[in-house]
């Protein structure tokens, strides 16, 4: 296979011109902050920029992925970003064989993720890949409803058979059973397989996030394309308009809050659920009659699954989930009984918003000649909203359900290695990479098999506490939007669509270096508005967010939407305009700017802005 | 070189009382362009179409004919123009100025200039005043719109008050296909196309005393893109916007949604205005306090989009038009479209493929797959 590294050569688009040969930083150069200068021991060789590579790498262009990933990455977490990226790429590269693009490499510095596309150029191999990529995308669009029942089912069973996986008890004595039913393989043997096991879970259940999602986006950027060959003036969110689903798994978990205050007010148990934010001590409240017993039943039927609600976005093991954290959620109920009391109407508007939107894109379509034009915006159109429903509801099944899943039944692998005192607690674990924890799993096999001490307790906690205090030096710095060279054309559906990386937004990074006051961004929801900026970094932040405040946030997760109802408008680092904080903002009717790069770092919480909804612009106003 | 050819050498004649010396607006559609021309055609389509548009009449293009014949101006100018060099423009100017005296003086047909009269009076009576101040224009038949300008077929005169006035102006109009540019013109055209070059009728419309004016693009005249609108505007009469003498206010506005998407609200130093003599035209300072006011505020400019939107619905076509809009007594405002023509630049620019490009080559065929996916929605 010939491959393109994506070098900023000028190609015969000559999409590369216009850069003017501008560098962004280059990646081998980025200075280690004072006190995090060993933070390359952190992660494995294959991702980190090294010195042998140096005349190939520092030749492409990197994008942070400050999106999935907006914290240094703990040495575990990675994992996640090993698997996302290896479903992308296998589905581009391998799968579909979509002719131009590849998947991404991806290289750590300072901690933070940074990926790199890989293109193909050469005619032949993209005739090659044409000759693949049109029977097998073709049986994935003419079926793809059926298609998406069975990728439920299949995302389901994963789920279930994770949360069915037993870890060995490990304790004095391999049990009798086994030993009278002659079964010869152990319990030691156990821990390995199912550490395998869970790894192995993590890897097949990417694989199944990306099986319908490039091809969706594709679906989704064909219709944008030839919206815009119509329309050059349009904007990206008026095309994503024209295709959202209304009614998608993403305000589930919202809608579920709200359900349950309406019961809570309908069962007479309201009063004792507004202000509490203890589920256990609510839960011995409730318990004690029917009312209560009844809400409570009511809670159990929404936690599982739509509480499985990542606070962050499931890449990372201290993103829990309102299940495992239900502070915010019942926090919520009390909002809302507050607000059904007040007369206020919680319900969505489905409805209008649904015929709305029919109705504007009818508008478009009339405006297109009809015969041969009409039909292809039809086609792309109805091939789009076919694929919609897939392309916002993976989200809630991979990155909130399963991934809550999964972290959970890695902690309960980290309670073996706090039962032989590896740790002192169960989230030590994640300071190992993964390979390190395959490491450890062999010293806790050879150590119960031998009676005598494993030798990770001796070893791994002071070099955890060290990795905790260098990701805390890392998590005050801030990483450049992208490294190395600008880039030539940009041609791979999810970097356009879900990252938001552009040609256009690459040049607004670039001149973002020259002023600082005002920040380009991705115009996510339309309006503007004035306000005090909040600066969230963290689900913990969400408390501090007062009413009328503008939210500001590396990126904002699916399980904020609650706070939508409390802003004025909204600004993310990252995000192209179907990003969470793009399609909920719209929902609410919230100016919102996405893809800035750097607000977060360039706007202080206090700082007064303007968010420019229409033009993508956010001002600093009053600093 | 016979300048001034009619169609006696063409066709079988006509006699002159067959057809009307002047049509009203009303009762003309677009496929009266031969005898109308194209800027009262397309008034009188409009208005058929119920767009807002001025009262006013035709002088037909067969009345025109008629005062050529009835005058002999054929013959007279013919022998003015027959040895003129079309490079000699001293020799140009002389027989224009010729031309201008002769048909000024020229008799007009009884039954042309009693329905050109009765005209006038009516607009009068319908506007309820006893001279009513009218613009008068040219209105050529040829499509094209660089022809009938060298053709000299674009002569505007505003707030003409008077029957002898109007009359006067309609001479001029007539007259302004004998500037030299045309005259020259013409010298290089074959028999039928300079027959074709005089064809001409005269338009006489009702003046709209504009508080703000300006032009329109039912596409953007940036990209051709069809659900964005283009408006300019300013105050006064619009021949400050047409002529360039003041940088107008600039909206753009989504077709789709009617909102206005950006402004650009200038410092309007000039502004047209009916002349303190109650003839014609001055162009006079804005007052301070409006020169930086936005001309239109966006429930005008939702009132505007709507009647450029009709317009361009009943054309099936992108148009680029010039509105108008009054302030009557009680103090209400009230748009009224002056002009419509087809735009042809941005169209046509837009018409040229793009270069195929590394995501348009798999999007066509992810295309070709969604038509066979059926769509499915």
């Amino acid at each position: 296979m010939t491959t393109i590294e994506n070098e900023p050569t000028t190609t015969e688009s000559g999409t590369a011109a216009p850069t003017g040969g501008r560098r962004f930083p280059d990646p081998y150069e980025v200075a280690a902050p004072a006190g995090a200068e060993n933070w390359r021991d952190m992660y494995s060789y294959f991702n980190l920029f090294l010195e042998e590579r140096r005349e190939k790498d520092d030749k492409r262009t990197w994008f942070r992925n400050g999106m999935q990933f907006p914290e240094p990455m703990p040495p575990f977490d990675i994992a996640t970003a090993d698997s996302a990226y290896m479903s992308v790429g296998v589905m581009n590269t391998r799968v579909f064989a979509l002719p131009p693009a590849l998947g991404m490499d991806i290289r750590v510095v300072n901690g933070h993720m940074y990926m790199s596309a890989l293109g193909v150029d050469d005619p032949a191999e993209l005739e090659r890949r044409a000759a693949e990529f049109g029977p097998r995308v073709g049986h994935y669009y003419a079926n793809w409803p059926d298609l998406y029942a069975r990728w439920e089912d299949k995302v389901r069973a994963q789920i279930a058979a994770l949360q069915q996986l037993e870890l060995p008890a490990l304790g004095d004595f391999e049990p009798q059973e086994s030993v009278l039913a002659g079964r010869g393989v152990t319990e030691a043997n156990d821990l390995l397989v199912a550490f395998q096991a869970i790894l192995a879970s993590l890897d097949a259940t990417w694989n199944l996030h990306s099986e319908m999602l490039n091809m969706g986006y594709a679906a989704y950027l064909n219709f944008l394309m030839t919206v815009k060959s119509h329309f050059p003036e349009i904007k990206d969110q008026q095309v994503a308009q024209m295709v959202s689903g209304v009614d998608v798994l993403l305000f589930r978990p919202d809608d579920e809050l709200k359900r349950l205050a309406a019961k809570a007010i309908e069962l007479g148990v309201a009063d004792r659920v507004v202000g509490v934010t203890d589920l256990g001590a609510l839960t011995q409240d409730l318990s004690s009659d029917e009312a209560g017993r009844q809400w409570l039943a009511e809670w159990e039927v929404s936690a599982d699954p739509w509480f499985n609600f990542s606070y962050g976005n499931g890449f990372y093991h201290h993103h829990r989930s309102w299940n495992d954290d239900p502070t915010f959620p019942l926090g919520m109920v009390g909002e809302y009984v507050g607000r059904l009391r007040n007369g206020e109407d919680l319900s969505r508007p489905v409805a209008e918003v649904e015929a709305e939107r029919d109705a504007v894109t009818a508008r478009y379509r009339e405006l297109i000649p009809e015969g041969e034009a009409r039909q292809a915006f039809d086609d792309a159109l109805g091939l789009s909203k076919t694929v919609f429903p897939y392309v916002e509801n993976h989200n809630f099944y991979i990155e909130h359900w399963y991934m809550t899943v999964f972290w959970n039944k890695m902690r309960e692998l980290g309670e073996v290695f706090v039962r032989f005192g590896f740790f002192d607690q169960v989230d030590d674990m994640f300071f190992l990479r993964r390979a390190e924890l395959a490491d450890a799993v062999a010293d806790v096999q050879i150590s119960w098999c031998s009676g005598g001490e494993p030798i990770g307790p001796s070893y791994w906690p002071k070099i955890v506490a060290e990795r905790r205090r260098m990701l805390d030096v890392l998590r005050a710095e801030l990483p450049p939007p992208a490294l190395g060279p600008a880039p030539g054309a940009i041609v791979e559906p999810m970097t356009i669509m879900l990252w938001g990386i552009t040609d256009e937004q690459v040049q607004k990074w670039l001149a973002a270096e020259d002023d600082a006051k005002v920040l380009e961004g991705f115009a996510g929801s339309p309006g503007v508005v004035e306000g005090r900026a909040r600066v969230v970094m963290s689900p913990q932040g969400l408390d501090d967010l007062l009413q009328d405040e503008i939210l500001v946030a590396p990126i904002t997760s699916p399980s904020w939407t609650p706070v939508f109802a409390r802003i004025k408008g909204a600004v993310s680092d990252i995000g192209g305009i179907m990003c969470h904080a793009a399609i909920v903002s719209r929902e609410y009717g919230l100016p919102a700017v996405v893809g800035t790069g750097n607000a977060t770092s360039a706007i202080r919480t206090g700082d007064l802005i303007r968010v420019d909804g229409d033009t993508g612009t956010v001002t600093i106003l009053d600093a | 070189m016979p300048d001034l050819i009619t169609r006696h050498e063409e066709g079988p004649s006509v006699s002159v009382t067959d057809t009307p010396a002047i049509r009203w607006f009303d009762e003309l559609r677009k496929d009266d362009r031969p005898q109308v021309g194209g800027k009262c055609a397309s008034l009188g389509e409009l208005t058929s179409a119920g767009i807002p548009v001025p009262r006013g009449f035709a002088i037909t293009v067969d009345a025109w004919e008629q005062v050529i014949e009835h005058g002999g101006l054929r013959e007279q100018i013919s022998s003015w123009t027959a040895g003129v060099d079309p490079g000699d423009n001293a020799a140009l100017r002389e027989v224009q100025r010729h031309a201008v005296e002769i048909i000024g003086a020229a008799p007009i047909p009884e039954h042309v200039e009693s329905a050109i009269r009765a005209g006038y009076a009516e607009l009068c009576a319908r506007a309820g005043v006893a001279e009513v101040p009218v613009a008068v224009r040219s209105s050529a038949v040829a499509e094209d719109g660089e022809a009938t300008s060298f053709a000299g077929q674009q002569e505007t005169y505003l707030w003409v008050v008077g029957i002898d006035e109007v009359v006067a102006r309609i001479r001029d109009c007539w007259a302004s296909l004998f500037t030299p540019q045309a005259i020259a013109y013409r010298s290089k055209l074959d028999d039928q196309a300079r027959y074709e070059a005089v064809l001409m009728s005269v338009a006489v419309q009702e003046m709209v005393d504009a508080e703000v004016a300006g032009v329109g693009f039912t596409v953007s005249p940036r990209t051709g893109d069809p659900s964005v609108m283009a408006v300019n505007a300013s105050w006064g009469l619009g021949e400050t916007v047409v002529s360039g003498e003041v940088t107008p206010d600039e909206f753009w506005i989504d077709k789709v949604q009617r909102s206005v998407r950006s402004r650009t609200i200038t410092h309007k130093e000039q502004q047209c205005v009916p002349a303190p003599g109650g003839t014609g035209t001055a162009t006079v300072p804005v007052p301070a306090e409006r020169a930086d006011e936005p001309s239109l505020d966006d429930q005008q400019l939702r009132e505007l989009a709507d009647i450029m939107v009709s317009v361009e619905r009943h054309y099936g076509a992108p148009q680029d038009i010039e509105w108008a809009m009054a302030r009557d007594a009680d103090g209400s405002h009230r748009f009224l479209l002056l002009q419509s023509r087809p735009e042809t630049v941005v169209t046509a620019r837009r018409a040229t493929t793009p270069a195929p490009s590394p995501v348009t080559s798999y999007l066509s065929m992810v295309q070709s797959l969604s038509s066979r996916a059926g769509g499915g929605s």
